[in-house]
């Protein structure tokens, strides 16, 4: 039987989506699978780590690592993925998982795969489906290693309903500091706002929105909506929007129920984060931008007339 | 200081490309310097502009393709270029490119390894930071801001998940950086000519004092078996007219149709 561990993604202290998605994955291929939690302050989370779908925690909880070093924290991995026998050791999509896998399949003599969005098991032979060259195409790649060390792309496996886990608890040695890498400081961009990747409905807004009041604008209809609040690049290298909500190749990938596209013109590094959305409306004023052709619902319009209506409409329907 | 900067070249992700049989289409593609290493020759330019670095690039790969990128990297100010052009290199993997540059690190010695934060083509994001595990030295990734503290020490901002990361490096060390880092400089005629006069130091795998065997490439851990086309989405609906109602009948079709409102 394969044997999974699953790195714990821990944001702000708590526990996100994506562990119980990687472990709904690993009971549905038939394996073993435990989950590796580093950070500080995790006793509270142990309970939810088992029901996420865990047979074994193992626990790396250490004040010193309470700001992510990738050296300690690809250590803490090392050390669960051996005393588990881990065949297959599956990141969330996070920037630590991207820093921290090449390290620890380094480590292991492993193979590495980034953004992997299946897996498949055929007796020993694993091979894994991913996508490159932003998205344009797909690769199905075999796995020679006897390990494999895996980003899993965001929004690639779903949670099981109803899924459980026993709790048995591992402690893992609190690994040295990195002392030829110190981190000196962490400038936090938590806002209080929803995560974009907890979000059903994500709008983001592009270099249509031109300047701060475009950009509040549409803040207004995402805050009706309880909507996660995202950018294109050309938002954030205009100051207007926090890197946090970068959509996109280098920003975050998102797969919600409803995106919205406000003034984006749909470059392939915009559509590689989001083109996994379930239903896209994109309003842009030239009918010939590129994201009308992945929308499915497109409004040919100035931003700065359309979205007080939607709110309007929007407002109408939900009273 | 001594900077190595690695580049590669990459397909132009612009085009259009095509899957036939389970491999890309090669004809009419066009093959340019990956995005994020021009911001890596940039951040390492600027580095030798106001701190007086010694800069060296490095591409693994052979072809015309292959030098046009090198010269690029000379036209935006890079002083010394190295090409690896070995035939036995076509199919490698992270770990093995990882290696050969562990090799030409270990030729010349230097003090900062300036990489992309990955490559266009097959969105990895691996060398660079196997290339420090490697080594044994220390590496941060997605990088936006070097500043040089001493011969010994930079500092260095990361785009982490809960926010910027101000991260002391000692040297040597790996860095690699993302697109918001810079605005990569566009080279002017007069740098793009000098670069036609600069020496490639080309070398294959046994000049550089190694085999495709020591380097792993006889035991690639991974194997791409096959490309497939990507699921493209259909356009939908498209409304022009009064804004009024055309937004009305969106949002309608939101609630009633996809059910998504
Ligand atoms: C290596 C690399 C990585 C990148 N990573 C990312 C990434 O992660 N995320 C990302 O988003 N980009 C990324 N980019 C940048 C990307 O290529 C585009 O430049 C960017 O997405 C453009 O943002 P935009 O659509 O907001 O702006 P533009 O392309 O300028 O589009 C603005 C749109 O607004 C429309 N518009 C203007 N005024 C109005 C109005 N009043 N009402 C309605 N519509 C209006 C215009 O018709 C146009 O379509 C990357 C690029 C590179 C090279």
């Amino acid at each position: 039987m394969a044997k999974v561990l699953v790195i714990a993604d821990i944001k702000q202290g708590a526990l996100k989506g994506s562990t119980a998605e990687l472990l709904s994955k690993a009971k549905a291929i038939g394996a073993e699978a435990a989950v590796v939690a580093i950070g500080s302050n995790l006793e509270a989370l142990i309970p939810e780590l088992a029901n996420a779908g865990s047979d074994t925690q193992y626990i790396a909880d250490d004040p010193g690592l309470e700001l992510f070093s990738a050296g300690p924290y690809a250590s803490c991995v090392v050390d669960a993925a051996n005393q588990f026998g881990a065949d297959l050791i599956w990141f969330s999509f996070s920037e630590s998982g991207k820093a921290a896998s090449p390290r620890v399949a380094a480590q292991l003599g492993a193979a590495c795969a980034t953004e992997i969005t299946d897996v498949i098991l055929n007796g020993d032979q694993v091979e894994i489906i991913r996508p490159a060259i932003a998205n344009k195409v797909k690769q199905r790649v075999k796995i020679n290693a006897e390990r494999l060390v895996a980003v899993v792309r965001a929004g690639a496996f779903e949670a099981t309903e109803g899924i459980s886990g026993t709790e048995n608890v591992v402690r893992l040695a609190t690994p040295a500091a990195d002392v030829k890498a110190v981190i000196k400081e962490l400038i936090s961009d938590a806002t209080g706002e929803i995560d974009l990747a907890d979000a059903d409905i994500v709008i983001s807004v592009g270099r249509g929105a031109k300047d701060q009041t475009g950009v509040d604008l549409i803040r207004a209809l995402a805050d009706d909506l309880g909507a996660g609040f995202g950018s294109s690049r050309a938002m954030v290298d205009g100051g207007f929007m926090a890197h946090n909500k970068q959509v996109g190749q280098t920003g975050k990938i998102v797969a919600p129920t409803l995106y919205m596209a406000m003034g984006i013109s749909g470059a392939i590094q915009h559509l590689a984060g989001m083109n996994g959305s379930k239903v896209i409306l994109a309003v842009n004023k030239d009918p010939e931008a590129p994201i009308f052709n992945v929308a499915d619902y497109g409004i040919v319009g100035d931003l700065f007339e359309v979205v007080p209506l939607l709110r309007e409409e929007i407002k109408k329907i939900r009273s | 200081m001594k900077i190595l900067t690695t580049i590669k070249k990459v397909v132009d992700v612009e085009l259009t490309i095509n899957v036939e049989a389970g491999a890309i289409v090669e004809d009419g593609l066009q093959y340019v310097m990956n995005a994020w290493d021009e911001n890596a020759v940039e951040a390492t330019v600027q580095l030798k502009e106001n701190n007086n670095a010694e800069t060296t690039m490095v591409s693994i790969g052979g072809g015309e393709d292959n030098t046009k990128i090198i010269r690029r990297g000379f036209a935006m100010g890079i002083d010394n270029g190295i090409q690896i052009d070995d035939p036995t290199l076509t199919e490698a993997d992270s770990s093995v490119f990882a290696r050969v540059l562990q090799k030409v690190y270990e030729k010349e010695g230097y003090d900062l390894i300036i990489t992309g934060k990955q490559a266009q083509d097959t969105d990895n994001g691996q060398t660079g930071i196997m290339l420090a595990e490697y080594l044994a030295i220390p590496c941060v990734s997605n990088v936006i801001a070097i500043e040089v503290l001493d011969d010994q020490h930079i500092s260095v901002s990361r785009l982490g998940d809960n926010g910027t990361e101000i991260v002391a490096l000692e040297l040597p060390a790996v860095v690699t950086v993302t697109d918001s880092i810079n605005e990569p400089r566009l080279p002017g005629m007069r740098g793009l000519m000098m670069a036609k006069k600069k020496k490639i130091d080309v070398m294959d795998l046994s000049a550089l004092g190694t085999s495709f065997e020591e380097v792993g490439g006889t035991a690639l851990k991974s194997e791409i078996v096959e490309f497939m086309k990507s699921e493209t989405r259909e356009a939908g609906q498209k409304f022009e007219g009064d804004a009024a109602d055309i937004t009305a009948k969106v949002v309608d079709l939101l609630v009633n149709e996809a059910k998504v409102l």
